[in-house]
C-alpha cells in the first residue's frame, strides 16, 4: 500500500517565517521538527510541533497524528533552562 | 544544615501557626496579620499551606524566585537541593545570592535557604548540596509538592519520572530569554514531562546551561536566563502549588502554561499523555484510557 504525501507548512515561532514541505503519512513528527530546525539552521535544543494547542507526539507519524493536508503547524522552542 | 532527610529532624516539630482572623476581634489587626491578604483569596488553605513540605529541585535563576514566592505566601517547610556555587554572572537574576557568595563560591542552595529564612522567619528552609540523581525515590515520599527549577533535560527527567512514581505532583519550569514554559503533572494518571518530549530532547539531555557546573558538556543557551520571564514563570509554578495544597486541583493547569514575552502572549498548549512514555504502565495508562472512553461516550 503506498504512503499518501501531501503538502503542509511549518511555521518558525521565533522568526515568522514559513516553510513547505512535502511529506508521506508515514514520516514522524520527530522527522519533521529536524527537517525544519535545519532548514531554518535552528540552535542546538529542544524543539516541539504544535498543531493548533496540541503538542505533537515526537515518534508519531503524520497519520496518527492527525495532521492534514494545507495544515500549518508550528515549531515552537521547549525551553529547557532554569 | 546540610543532607539530612524528610522525616527526621527540625521538620517533624510543630511549627506556630498564626490564628485565623476571624479569632481576633482587636481593631487593625489586620494590618498586623503577615498573611491577610492571602486570606482575602478564598480558595488558599492557609493551613494546608503552613503544614505543607515542599522540595524545591535547583537553586539558580528559577530556584531564587520560586523559593521567594513560597516563603511569602506562607510556606514554612522548605527544602532546597542544588550541587553548584555562586558565580558572579548569577547576581543578576537572583535574589538571595549576594556578592560576598560569589566571592565566597557559596552553595547555591545554601545561600537560598538563608535567604530564604532571612526572608520569612517562620520558614525553616534546608539545603541539601548535591545531585537530584543521587536521591531514591523514597527521598520524595517526605514531600507533599515537588517543584523541579533545573536547568538541564536529563536532571529534569530524573526529578520528573522519581516524583511520579513517589505519586508526589510535580510542578516543573523552564525558560530561556523571553520564553518560559510550566507544566504540572498529577500522578497517577496525569501526563508527565517525559510524555510531551521528542528526538531533540534527546539530543541536549545530559548537556547543562550551567556556567559554573564541572565536569558537565555545555550547550549554548539560545538565550541566557532572563529575570523578567523568570518571575513570571516561578509566579506561575507558585500559584499551581498554592492550589494543589489547598486541594483545589479542580483549579489547577492541565495543560501546559507557555509563555512568550516577546510577543507578549501566554496560552496554554496541551500535552497528550503518551502510551509509550515509561512513567505510565499499562495498569495505570488502563484507568488512564477508562476514563477517556467513558468522557466520550457521555
Amino acid at each position: 500500500m503506498v504512503a499518501l504525501t501531501f503538502r503542509l507548512k511549518v511555521k518558525n515561532a521565533e522568526t515568522g517565517a514559513t516553510v513547505e514541505m512535502e511529506l508521506d503519512e508515514d514520516n514522524t513528527v520527530d522527522e519533521m521538527i529536524e527537517s525544519a530546525a535545519t532548514f531554518w539552521n535552528k540552535d542546538m535544543g529542544a524543539y516541539v510541533l504544535r498543531k493548533g494547542k496540541k503538542v505533537l507526539r515526537g515518534g508519531s507519524t503524520l497519520k496518527d497524528s492527525g495532521v492534514m493536508a494545507e495544515d500549518v503547524l508550528e515549531l515552537i522552542p521547549d525551553p529547557e533552562g532554569g | 544544615m546540610r543532607g539530612d532527610w524528610p522525616g527526621t529532624g527540625r521538620f517533624n516539630s510543630a511549627l506556630p501557626i498564626p490564628p485565623r482572623m476571624e479569632e481576633r476581634v482587636v481593631p487593625g489587626a489586620v494590618d498586623q496579620d503577615r498573611f491577610d491578604r492571602s486570606r482575602r483569596v478564598g480558595w488558599i488553605d492557609l493551613d494546608a499551606v503552613f503544614r505543607s513540605r515542599v522540595l524545591v529541585i535547583g537553586a539558580g535563576a528559577l530556584g531564587n524566585e520560586v523559593a521567594k514566592c513560597l516563603a511569602l505566601s506562607g510556606f514554612r517547610r522548605i527544602t532546597v537541593v542544588d550541587m553548584d556555587h555562586v558565580v558572579g554572572s548569577n547576581l543578576n537574576r537572583c535574589l538571595f545570592f549576594s556578592g560576598e557568595d560569589a566571592r565566597a563560591g557559596s552553595s547555591k542552595a545554601e545561600s537560598v535557604a538563608r535567604g530564604v529564612e532571612r526572608l520569612s522567619p517562620d520558614t525553616r528552609a534546608r539545603a541539601i548540596v548535591g545531585r537530584i540523581e543521587q536521591l531514591p525515590v523514597q527521598f520524595y515520599e517526605g514531600f507533599d509538592v515537588v517543584l523541579g527549577c533545573l536547568d538541564n533535560i536529563s536532571a529534569r527527567v530524573h526529578a520528573n519520572s522519581h516524583a511520579y512514581l513517589a505519586r508526589r505532583p510535580y510542578i516543573d519550569g523552564g525558560m530561556e530569554g523571553l520564553t518560559g514554559k510550566v507544566m504540572v503533572c498529577l500522578p497517577p494518571d496525569g501526563p508527565c514531562i517525559q510524555c510531551g518530549m521528542n528526538k531533540s530532547h534527546a539530543k541536549v539531555a545530559g548537556m547543562r546551561f550551567s556556567c559554573t557546573g564541572e565536569g558537565v558538556v555545555f550547550h549554548e543557551p539560545r538565550l541566557a536566563a532572563e529575570i523578567t520571564t523568570t518571575s513570571i514563570v516561578s509566579a506561575v509554578m507558585v500559584r499551581e502549588c498554592l492550589k494543589v495544597v489547598s486541594g483545589r486541583t479542580d483549579m489547577v493547569l492541565r495543560n501546559t502554561f507557555y509563555y512568550d514575552g516577546q510577543r507578549n502572549v501566554s496560552e496554554e498548549l496541551e500535552v497528550p499523555l503518551d502510551p509509550r512514555c515509561p512513567n505510565h504502565p499499562s495498569d495505570v495508562l488502563q484507568v488512564s484510557e477508562n476514563h477517556i472512553t467513558s468522557g466520550s461516550v457521555q
